[in-house]
């Protein structure tokens, strides 16, 4: 999975940066002041990082929890985001961090109590005056920048903050994956405030653009296993491409929903390929001979998008098959306005 | 330890020139009647190169004869040798600045897409004779670091500190030279920092002082460590081979230059069309579109644009679902 590990001084004696180094005592291990000397640097290659990724070990400093961007999630009374990690192991063609990012090494950021603090300040911020309980409806999402659980073996995220949010139940906590790492939750009672969202793509799409990413089948299997336990889950359809057929779609929902009880699902959304310009032109110097990126797009509010003939009536046809799984009441539509769904 | 401590002069000429004749190794001197002689640059790969950067004659010659490099012609600053298939190397002589001009003198000659920086080095603690493929340079004139990316090859790795003096105390657990600092600093100028490494090999270290090294041993050294070698300079092959697959161009696009003029933004603006032509497997296409007669560039731009447009919208075009 990663061709070494370096590490920040200052984590040198973390427990955790231990259990990690101790379990990958093969790879290079290279220490380093801060994790910016290696990450993200000028002139660095994403495209070829790819092929050989680290991992770095790091502390997180200054603000650790931010507003998620508008329309990102389902309504809630407030919406944010923090990320203990940056970058994913998975390699999805389509995703925006390729053109957010110099690097694809991973940062594991491996103070979780931090970011923990974090939030409870930001709980703390949001009580109104008179609540019994903190953070009444607040929800947190942890895979803006990562994908939640793909690295959970070795991070023991979910492990750390499913019982933290346990103690909060009035906070939500949603992990966002492609990740069938769902021993750790299984092993625990499940809790009402930790979604469990998982995106999927028509086979078509996935098996072209979603590369290291679990199969559907195997995504399905782990998310019956999670809802059969009594955890919430919900299912994210996105990037929806724009020569996606919806009949293809609707073969795809067909099979999510004989696989999942559509009526217990925490909520379902769909959302389309965008991107901030300037994040597409970093992904098209990388991959000029990538098709994807090489179709017709178009750019609204510094927001890139494939183009689609007739896209409304595409969306609709879309939105219809589904409505004859779930109840509408329960889907969203992820925001024009937030490019950075498809992660 | 330090290779960059011996001090071996390289062969320098007054001469100064652009690539030009290239002396082709013995193997290749007498090429049958009809075969073509490896005896200019015709032949070798422009995009898929890889730059060998060594500070001493001693440290080239294995490489030299493993690779089979011929002597560029005329000679110039720094002695270069190339083979046809995209390898190059240059001898820069000792120290940081020499080796920065070196890289940038075999980029004059010979572009490179990838750059390996090989030598002998002092180590700390290492033993004499061990390679190491070199995660983090310090430079310790300025403090700066420098951070080769890993490679996944499994090669045994270690730090590596550039010193202007030759060391001798040793101090750290890393391997000490008069080169990487410079030569990385340099090569990461004109490619992604991701395709430059530096490999070294432990000469001297605490119990075998670089007092007592003799510079005849650099050989054997190199020698023995052949295998890392080639795997390196293989790696290096194939991922410079890769990166230049990815920006390649159909011969449509310098077909298209010579039939019209460009514009420099509107060359760049052609790379991107024909680019795009390939990616979406669109490459028939495009030769009917070059083959005809347009007024000028503009028109023969906005025929290559209305040809993308129509095929993504009437879904033609590479699709990862049947069309609607």
């Amino acid at each position: 999975m990663f061709s070494a590990i370096y590490f920040e001084s200052a984590v040198r004696e973390h427990p955790r940066t231990h259990a990690i180094l101790e379990r990958h005592r093969d790879l290079p291990r290279i220490e380093c002041e801060r994790y910016g000397e290696i990450f993200n640097r000028k002139s660095r290659n994403f495209r070829l990082q790819k092929e050989n990724p680290a991992l770095i070990l790091a502390r997180k400093h200054g603000r650790k929890v931010l507003p998620a961007p508008g329309g990102y999630g389902f309504e809630a009374a407030g919406s944010h985001y923090f990320s203990h990690m940056l970058n994913c192991i998975y390699d999805c063609r389509y995703c925006f961090l390729q053109g957010m990012y110099r690097s694809a090494h991973c940062v594991l950021f491996v103070n979780y109590e931090d970011f923990a603090a974090a939030v409870e300040q930001t709980l703390a911020d949001t009580t109104l005056p008179g609540e019994a309980a903190p953070g009444a409806g607040q929800v947190f999402y942890s895979g803006y920048d990562c994908d939640s659980l793909a690295f959970e073996p070795l991070s023991g995220f979910a492990e750390y903050f499913v019982p933290w949010f346990a103690a909060r139940p009035r906070a939500v906590l949603e992990l966002r994956t492609k990740s069938t790492q769902i021993g750790g939750l299984l092993k625990r009672d499940p809790i009402s405030n930790c979604i469990v969202a998982m995106s999927f793509t028509t086979p078509a799409a996935a098996a072209r653009w979603e590369h290291g990413v679990p199969a559907i089948e195997k995504r399905l299997a782990a998310l019956g296993r999670l809802q059969d336990a009594g955890w919430p889950v919900a299912i994210r359809f996105e990037p929806l491409m724009p020569d996606t057929n919806p009949d293809a779609c609707g073969e795809l929902f067909e099979l999510v929903f004989s696989r999942l009880d559509s009526r217990r699902l925490h909520s379902v959304s769909t959302g389309l390929f965008r991107m901030p310009a300037d994040y597409f032109r970093n992904i098209l110097k990388l991959y000029p001979d990538e098709a994807l990126f090489a179709r017709e797009t178009r750019t609204r509010n510094g927001v890139v998008a494939l183009q689609h003939p007739d896209e409304a009536s595409w969306l609709k046809q879309i939105e219809t098959a589904l409505f004859r799984h779930i109840d509408p009441a329960n889907y969203y539509r992820c925001a024009d306005e937030n490019p950075d769904c498809e992660n | 330890m330090s290779s960059n401590h011996l001090s071996f002069c390289a062969q320098r000429s007054a001469v100064a020139e652009s690539p030009g004749e290239w002396r082709a190794p013995s193997r290749h001197r007498h090429a049958p009647p009809g075969e073509t002689p490896a005896s200019d640059f015709s032949g070798w790969k422009k995009e898929a190169t890889v730059n060998l950067v060594v500070a001493h004659r001693l440290e080239a010659e294995r490489l030299i004869a493993w690779f089979g490099l011929g002597e560029m012609l005329p000679r110039g600053e720094f002695p270069c040798f190339g083979d046809e298939e995209g390898l190059s190397l240059v001898v820069t002589g000792s120290g940081a600045e020499r080796a920065a001009a070196g890289v940038r003198y075999l980029q004059e000659r010979r572009p490179g897409c990838a750059w390996l920086n090989i030598g002998v080095a002092g180590h700390g603690n290492a033993a004499v004779g061990t390679g190491l493929l070199i995660h983090r340079i310090e430079d310790r004139s300025t403090g700066k670091r420098h951070w080769p990316s890993p490679t996944g090859l499994k090669l045994p790795g270690g730090n590596l500190i550039t010193v202007s003096e030759a060391e001798t105390g040793y101090a750290e657990d890393a391997a000490y030279d008069m080169e990487a600092a410079g030569f990385f600093a340099a090569a990461s100028r004109l490619v992604a920092p991701d395709l430059v490494f530096v490999y070294k090999i432990v000469s001297d270290n605490p119990e075998h002082p670089l007092a007592d090294f003799r510079r005849g041993r650099v050989s054997s050294l190199i020698g023995a460590r052949k295998s890392e070698i080639h795997t390196l300079v293989g790696y290096l092959r194939e991922r410079s081979a890769r990166f230049a697959r990815w920006r390649s161009l159909p011969a449509e696009y310098r077909e298209l230059l010579g039939k019209y003029h460009f514009s420099a933004t509107r060359k760049a603006a052609l790379a991107k069309l024909c680019r795009r032509f390939l990616a979406l497997d669109m490459e028939r296409r495009l030769a009917v579109l070059a083959s005809k007669r347009y007024h000028n560039a503009g028109a023969l731009m906005a025929a290559l644009e209305a040809e993308l447009a129509g095929a993504m919208m009437s879904g033609e075009a590479d699709s990862n679902e049947p069309a609607t």
